[in-house]
């Protein structure tokens, strides 16, 4: 009785505490800045498109739109590609050198990205990556690959060993295995690490800052910064950008749910 | 075959990392050459540095909080939903909304949350009575952090719930069964077969939710700057500080090093402790 | 003697001139005329090449026409720049659609130039703005902001000088170029000129029959007065250490009774030799509790953040917004009612006589990548002389409702400008709180501390707690 009760009063206090502050954005997304602070949670007093209106036309929006794509997807794909190799790889190596690199690998996850921008910022700069989006694509798979192949290897390493040792007293090289076993068994967790990695390219802020110069190669997050003046920010526009921004994130979260959450679990269970 | 993960790892994340480690005994302002001092700045930071054993406080406390409350909210709501009900998939998918924002985003909803004299959090409070919860949360060196905390904490709980639901649903039922044939009370049914079943997920959650707080630089930059009066500075932003606003980029290198081995330090800890196994062994 | 009516009258008439023509003259120093005495040494009249500014000539106080180029001279049009591309870094993601128009046009009046703006909001153009431009040689044009910034950048070679150049001789009022020069060579032109002053809903203060305080007194008792009549005195935005420290300004410029005495206990406890437990610094601190204590802040100031100060102002809840005239934009953006009701004053925190009216400061210094191209630079420099040119500054100033250093700028078209304007005419000093240049170490604790105190906290405890943690960033 206690417990149905307070389960369903815990549930809902947290339920609201979701809900009250997303709705703050949705709905600024229609206010101006003066109803925003005066009243964050009413209705808008008109539903005015100004807003949306406005940052279409001067933000031009569907440059940056693109190009977040295009990183995003790009980051994502080549991150799970070297990911899984990895993985794979050191899942089979039973001796020091997996551990080693397994050590090696989860170091990254101990160190915060912050504290890199100024080295990489350098090297990028002799390198000629800098204001380009090969370059962001290539800063997020390093600062990525260390959770990829943490939950990946962890996945790999749950499986079973004979469906591998099977394959390969058949004769089977590595890379055969890799392609035809290891891979398709790993589609669940190897599904939700890329949504989860989308989130992550997807919101990055503080790389494509330092990187980005020109207006052609500017990312979504980017946007945002346009609405943080120097002396007051204009919350009705950067609620605005916000929303749209966080718009294909909700859509694919809606329609890939079950991916995302089985994923976050593959390697964490131990069955 | 992890070559080019290799490659590209080592030249992007531990080549910058090394680089950092070598400037850790440096002084360098970012312009002028580097100039080699020794260990001075490790020897200043652990002797010296008021700041620095304030920040390293607010960072353990802070810490604590987050994986305490994290890991026992999301075990708490993930018993409460861990069938597969429509109500239940609802209510997993309503908490795990926060995750896929920007941080960004998350710190400027709630710094709008906070308000002490217009904010919704403090309106409700003064609405049911509690007048005296209605403090100045982000304007208040005592209460910074915490307000801080909360937020981590209502940001991933989510993704922490997700984690242990799968958790949970791995644990075979014919061990409630046996509990309840036997007359075990849910509490008792939770300290025999769910805590213990759960324990390899308590790990995971626990180490990832330490890695988090300790990387959780957007929402402070967002919220508070680390104000008022460092209250709210973690290890992280004051590196970001000592190296982009004080231009002790040699200092802050020296800073970045210890929060790594603070934070594997901690991670080994904890495996110890939850027994669990992140190795490659079969 | 008898004394007959026309001698009353002759006397009436020696008294009536006597006291008249004194009058008349003070009346005639009120009109600025050129050759004509005036009262206000250093007092002025404009920023343009037929204004007047009050000098002594000859031990009298005289109006004279003012020189605020490196001659008399007339601004001189922009130069051609060659063919190419180049970057434009700056912090103002506000006064994008502006510096596009301005752009637009010059690069109508150059074929072949092009010229990119790059813009970081304010906060990380302070941290990350000099990793950026020292390794990109194609940000040929960027800012800097007075002080740490601008010696950052000093230091690491990347400003050309440009002493030399015509426009900068001619076109820039001299007196704002201070920021920008080293060892007496000039290195950039600071564009904006701000007045960190309050300003004030002069509507409000109208209606309700308050007059502006000129003493540290009368300031307490406005605070007294505004509270109890329901109206946030003061919207003073503790929660943004950068703003919140614009007052600081106004406490140190009459915080002593010349300005050398002020700057060098200033420099001292940026150094390290002065603490800040001393009278001196504690007494600043002890005024932030009067006005604490006279009920000049809102509740809960230090959660008091930059969207809700301007906007309590916006609203008509508070009487005073104490940043400066970069916050007019603000204000009338959130309402536009409010555009022709503000009016700015000078912040006194003396009952002596003041030593200075006012605030200024010269920012936002353009200056040309001295590690770019040749062609680059070249570039750069003529869009510099571009925005240097009245017409430009002027479209910018309107626009943006900033007041910039450049001669002969109407401010007519943007009466939220013009009503500030009248601060130009007093005494003004350039923003001590630039003074302080460790700012990570120093100068932001420091404020922090100031801020804590205006909230409410112990004078004494905060002041303690702060030496040591000044002294900890010091010894580093």
């Amino acid at each position: 009785m206690i417990f149905n009760f307070s389960r369903r009063l815990l549930l809902s206090i947290f339920a609201i505490a979701v809900i009250i502050p997303t709705s703050i954005v949705v709905l600024g997304t229609f206010k101006s800045d003066f109803e925003i602070y005066s009243k964050p949670l009413a209705l808008p007093k008109s539903f005015s498109f100004n807003n949306l209106k406005a940052l279409f036309d001067t933000g031009n929006i569907s440059t940056p739109f693109k190009n977040s794509v295009i990183v995003s997807i790009g980051s994502v794909f080549f991150t799970l590609l070297f990911a899984t190799l990895a993985a794979y790889a050191i899942s089979r190596m039973f001796n020091i050198t997996g551990k080693v690199l397994f050590f090696l690998f989860s170091l990254g996850l101990a160190i915060p990205g912050q504290v890199n921008i100024v080295p990489i910022y350098t090297l990028f700069v002799k390198l000629h990556l800098t204001n380009s989006l090969i370059g962001l694509i290539l800063v997020n798979i390093a600062l990525n690959l260390p959770l990829s192949i943490f939950i990946l290897t962890a996945f790999l390493k749950d499986l079973p060993k004979e469906m591998f040792e099977v394959a390969s007293i058949d004769g089977a090289g590595h890379w055969r295995v890799y392609r035809s076993i290891a891979l398709p068994l790993a589609r669940p967790a190897v599904g939700a690490t890329a949504i989860f990695l989308f989130v992550i390219c997807w919101n990055d802020l503080l790389y494509p800052l330092m990187l980005i110069n020109e207006q052609s190669k500017k990312t979504l997050p980017l946007t945002l910064i346009d609405f943080r003046g120097e002396f007051a920010t204009s919350y009705s526009m950067l609620f605005t950008a916000i929303m749209v921004a966080s718009v294909p994130m909700v859509v694919m979260y809606l329609f890939m749910q079950k991916q995302f959450q089985s994923g976050l679990t593959a390697g964490a269970v131990k069955g | 075959m992890s070559l080019p993960a290799l490659l590209i790892y080592s030249f992007l994340y531990l080549y910058p990392s090394i680089q950092n480690l070598l400037y850790s005994f440096t002084r360098w302002d970012g312009v002028t050459k580097p100039q080699y001092i020794g260990f001075r700045n490790f020897t200043y930071m652990l002797s010296n540095d008021v700041l620095f054993r304030k920040i390293l406080g607010n960072n353990i406390k802070f810490t604590l909080f987050v994986v305490i409350f994290q890991t026992a909210f999301s075990l708490i709501f993930a018993i409460f939903l861990a069938k597969n009900s429509k109500g239940n998939i609802f209510f997993r998918t309503l908490f795990f909304f926060p995750t896929i924002l920007s941080s960004v985003s998350v710190g400027l909803m709630w710094t709008f949350l906070y308000n002490p004299n217009y904010g919704f959090l403090n309106a409700a409070f003064k609405a049911i009575g509690l007048d005296n919860l209605a403090v100045n949360w982000l304007g208040d060196s005592r209460y910074s952090l915490l307000a801080v905390a909360i937020t981590q904490v209502w940001f991933h709980t989510g993704q922490m719930v997700v984690i242990y639901v799968a958790g949970l649903q791995q644990i075979p039922q014919e061990l409630y069964e046996a509990a309840e044939v036997d007359g075990a009370t849910r509490w008792q049914q939770f300290k025999s077969v769910t805590w213990p079943m759960a324990l390899p997920t308590t790990a995971v959650v626990v180490a990832y939710t330490t890695i988090q707080s300790f990387r959780a630089f957007d929402l402070i930059y967002s919220m508070t700057q680390g104000g008022p009066l460092n209250s709210s500075d973690l290890l992280v932003t004051n590196i970001f500080n000592l190296a982009f606003v004080g231009y002790k980029f040699g200092y802050a290198a020296a800073q970045t090093i210890f929060l790594v081995i603070m934070i594997l330090l901690i991670t080994w800890l904890q495996r110890r402790t939850l027994k669990i196994d992140y190795g490659v062994k079969s | 003697m008898k004394i007959n009516k026309n001698q009353i009258g002759l006397v009436a008439a020696l008294v009536t001139a006597l006291v008249i023509s004194p009058l008349t003259i003070a009346r005639a120093a009120d009109t600025p005329t050129l050759g004509r005495a005036c009262s206000a040494e250093g007092a002025n009249t404009g920023t343009s090449t037929d204004s007047l500014v009050c000098k002594s000539v000859g031990g009298k106080l005289i109006w004279q026409k003012v020189r605020l180029g490196a001659n008399y001279g007339t601004p001189v049009s922009a130069l051609r720049a060659p063919k190419g591309t180049i970057e434009f870094h700056h912090w103002r993601p506000e006064d994008k659609a502006v510096f596009q128009t301005i752009i637009d046009k010059f690069q109508d009046a150059n074929p072949g130039t092009t010229i990119n703006q790059v813009i970081m909001s304010s906060v990380d153009y302070t941290n990350l703005a000099y990793s950026k431009i020292n390794t990109n040689k194609k940000a040929a044009v960027f800012v800097t902001s007075r002080g740490g910034q601008f010696d950052q950048f000093y230091k690491g070679g990347l400003l050309k000088d440009i002493s030399d150049q015509r426009y900068m001789k001619q076109n820039v009022i001299q007196s704002a170029l201070t920021p920008a020069t080293v060892s007496g060579k000039v290195y950039g032109l600071p564009y904006q000129s701000l007045f960190n002053n309050p300003i004030y809903n002069a509507d409000m203060f109208a209606k309700n029959g308050w007059k502006v305080p000129t003493t540290w007194t009368q300031l307490l008792s406005f605070c007294k007065t505004a509270k109890s009549a329901g109206i946030i005195p003061f919207a003073w935005p503790a929660a943004t250490r950068g703003n919140a420290g614009q007052i600081l300004n106004s406490f140190l410029m009459n915080a002593d009774s010349n300005y050398a005495t002020m700057a060098a206990h200033v420099a001292a406890i940026d150094t390290g030799k002065e603490d800040l437990q001393t009278d001196w610094f504690k007494s600043i601190a002890n005024k932030y509790k009067a006005m604490n204590d006279a009920g000049c802040f809102p509740a809960n100031v230090t959660g008091y953040n930059d969207t809700a100060a301007p906007a309590d102002f916006a609203a008509g809840k508070a009487a005073i917004y104490p940043t400066g005239s970069f916050g007019i934009s603000t204000v009338t953006k959130l309402n536009p009612a409010m555009s022709g009701k503000i009016k700015m004053f000078g912040m006194i925190t003396t009952d002596s006589k003041p030593l200075y009216e006012g605030i200024t400061n010269n920012t936002f210094i353009l200056s040309v990548n001295a590690k770019a191209s040749s062609t680059d630079q070249k570039i750069a420099n003529a869009f510099i002389s571009w925005l240097a040119t009245p017409a430009m500054a002027q479209l910018y100033a309107v626009g943006t409702s900033q007041h910039v250093s450049i001669i002969n700028v109407d401010y007519s078209a943007n009466v939220d400008l013009l009503n500030v304007s009248d601060i130009m005419g007093k005494k003004l000093l350039l923003a001590p709180r630039f003074l302080f240049n460790n700012v990570n170490g120093v100068r932001n604790p420091l404020e922090d501390a100031l801020i804590a105190i205006g909230g409410g906290a112990d004078v004494n405890k905060t002041l303690a707690d702060t030496s040591k943690t000044i002294k900890s960033n010091l010894g580093a």
